[in-house]
């Protein structure tokens, strides 16, 4: 059996894992309008409040584009929760890094001004080659082990969570630090979703303007119209519990099963039989029956088509054990942070675990009359007894990842 | 005239590293400015001075660097007179 030992994560609602699912039981959205001005159309997003001086010197900042140091910020986070002891042979240690697109802001600022015709600063791809958090997480945390980056579009941190436990399984390393980083919220990328048609559209002038941008991604809503981008890291500790018992670690969850698939059929249109096989396997997987999972923390990016796919897989999955499932899209509150969504809301579904408390799916008065799934109400967050929880992605490319949590 | 205390200066804002922190005769290496961050530096020096040093310069202290970019600023005084 894998544990989760150690949580850490830097996301728009904050550093304190606690504090952030506290906001998100609360309904508290962290979207808000961005680059008001610069783009043809209003954009929303969910951003962090960083402080990178709290974590590098300025020399250490030569060549490190947000996104990494989102990453060692989260990592070291998880680190200190999971209080390894001295002594951990780091050749026994391995890092596992979800992340879409790289340093987005870095490759930005070369096109800016290479275009332009000017001089393109000289550490722009170190900055943002894709591997770069990983790499950056391993050199802080002196991971000598199998450090490796996945690059699966939204699945990305799911994926890396879920391989790091096959490698502790396997016998390969003693401990993994294994989740994402994403930090896109800049102009040109922002631009490059919009002309996607999946980003959220939301009034932004008049006074109701922050409202409307902090409401604009409504899962399972029937008047949802797409996602809003979010930024930010999230890192688990994984560990044999044998080894996190005799350490006396404090146990956080447990990690049951992974289960993935590729729908294999297009590289953004989802397919329901594809979200359905790697949701049958996640379960397969932990051992368990569709009725002993009490919630899912869904994908719901609040696309049209998205929504009602990812509805129609897990009553394919769940069957009669259906309406005993309780779901929500935190992504309506800390919007879509694509490599790093796995990683963030797998720490959301074990502190749901943790809390015996579930956040609730917001922003949707009206819920999708085709989905008919049993969503958390903003007044019924409650679940005593939750022993088993899942926590889906579904990416661009057609990989679909799901990771199964027990209670510890 | 001398560019170190420009480079001492550049290197105070940049960095946070004081003059006095940095001996101008010692290792920069040694100071902690890595390959990576002395990358970065001397793109930002050439910027400053309007000057193009070598690829890979074959500096590792302040006053190499100093007496390197003096060299580029007399060579550059010397081809366009005012």
């Amino acid at each position: 059996m894998i544990v989760v030992t150690g949580l850490g994560l830097v996301s728009p609602h904050g550093e304190d894992a606690q504090a952030v699912f506290e906001a998100l039981c609360r309904g508290e959205s962290a979207v808000h309008e961005v680059f008001r001005g610069e783009l043809p159309r209003p954009a929303a997003a969910a951003t962090v409040a960083f402080d990178e001086t709290r974590w590098f010197t300025k020399l250490q900042l030569a060549g490190v584009d947000r996104v990494s140091q989102l990453a060692v910020a989260a990592a070291e986070l998880a680190a200190r929760d999971a209080a390894l002891p001295e002594g951990v042979d780091p050749t026994r240690v391995g890092v596992f890094v979800g992340c879409g697109m790289g340093g987005g802001a870095a490759i930005e600022n070369a096109y800016r001004i290479g275009v332009a015709g000017g001089r393109v600063p000289p550490l722009t791809i170190p900055a943002f080659m894709p591997n770069a958090p990983a790499a950056h997480v391993a050199i802080r945390q002196r991971a000598q082990g199998p450090v490796l980056s996945y690059a699966v579009a939204c699945a990305s941190s799911a994926v890396a969570i879920g391989e790091a436990r096959h490698a502790l399984r396997r016998g390969e390393i003693d401990v993994a630090l294994a989740g994402g980083s994403e930090a896109l919220i800049v102009p040109g990328v922002v631009a490059a979703w919009q002309a996607m048609q999946t980003l959220a559209d939301f009034a932004a002038d008049g006074p109701e303007a922050p409202q409307a941008a902090a409401r604009a991604c409504r899962p399972f809503a029937a008047d949802r119209c797409g996602f809003v981008l979010g930024e930010g890291a999230g890192f688990l500790v994984l560990e044999p519990e044998a080894q996190a018992l005799a350490r006396g670690a404090r146990v956080r969850g447990r990690l049951l099963g992974y289960g993935t698939s590729c729908d294999a059929a297009h590289l953004t249109k989802l397919d329901a039989a594809g979200q359905a096989r790697a949701l049958a396997a996640a379960l397969r997987d932990a051992g368990l029956q569709p009725g002993d999972v009490g919630y899912c923390n869904a994908h719901g990016t609040a696309t049209k088509i998205g929504d009602l796919v990812e509805a129609q897989a897990l009553a394919q999955v769940f069957g009669q054990a259906l309406p005993g499932l309780r779901v929500s899209s935190t992504k309506a509150l800390h919007g879509h942070l694509l490599g790093a969504a796995g990683a963030l809301e797998a720490i959301v579904t074990l502190l749901s675990l943790q809390q015996q408390r579930l956040p609730p799916n917001v922003h949707g008065a009206a819920v999708e009359p085709q989905c008919r799934l049993n969503l958390v109400q903003g007044r019924d967050t409650a679940a005593p007894g939750l022993q088993a929880a899942i926590s889906s992605s579904f990416a661009f490319g057609g990989t679909n990842a799901v990771l199964a949590f027990g209670r510890a | 005239m001398s560019s170190l205390a420009e480079l001492q200066e550049l290197i105070e804002r940049k960095y946070g590293i004081a003059p006095a922190q940095l001996d101008p005769q010692g290792s920069m290496r040694g100071s902690g400015i890595d390959s990576l961050a002395l990358v970065e530096f001397i793109f930002e020096v050439e910027e400053r001075f309007g000057i193009t040093l070598q690829s890979d310069p074959d500096v590792d202290t302040l006053a190499d660097l100093a007496r390197l970019i003096d060299e580029q600023r007399a060579a550059k005084a010397t081809a366009s007179p005012a």
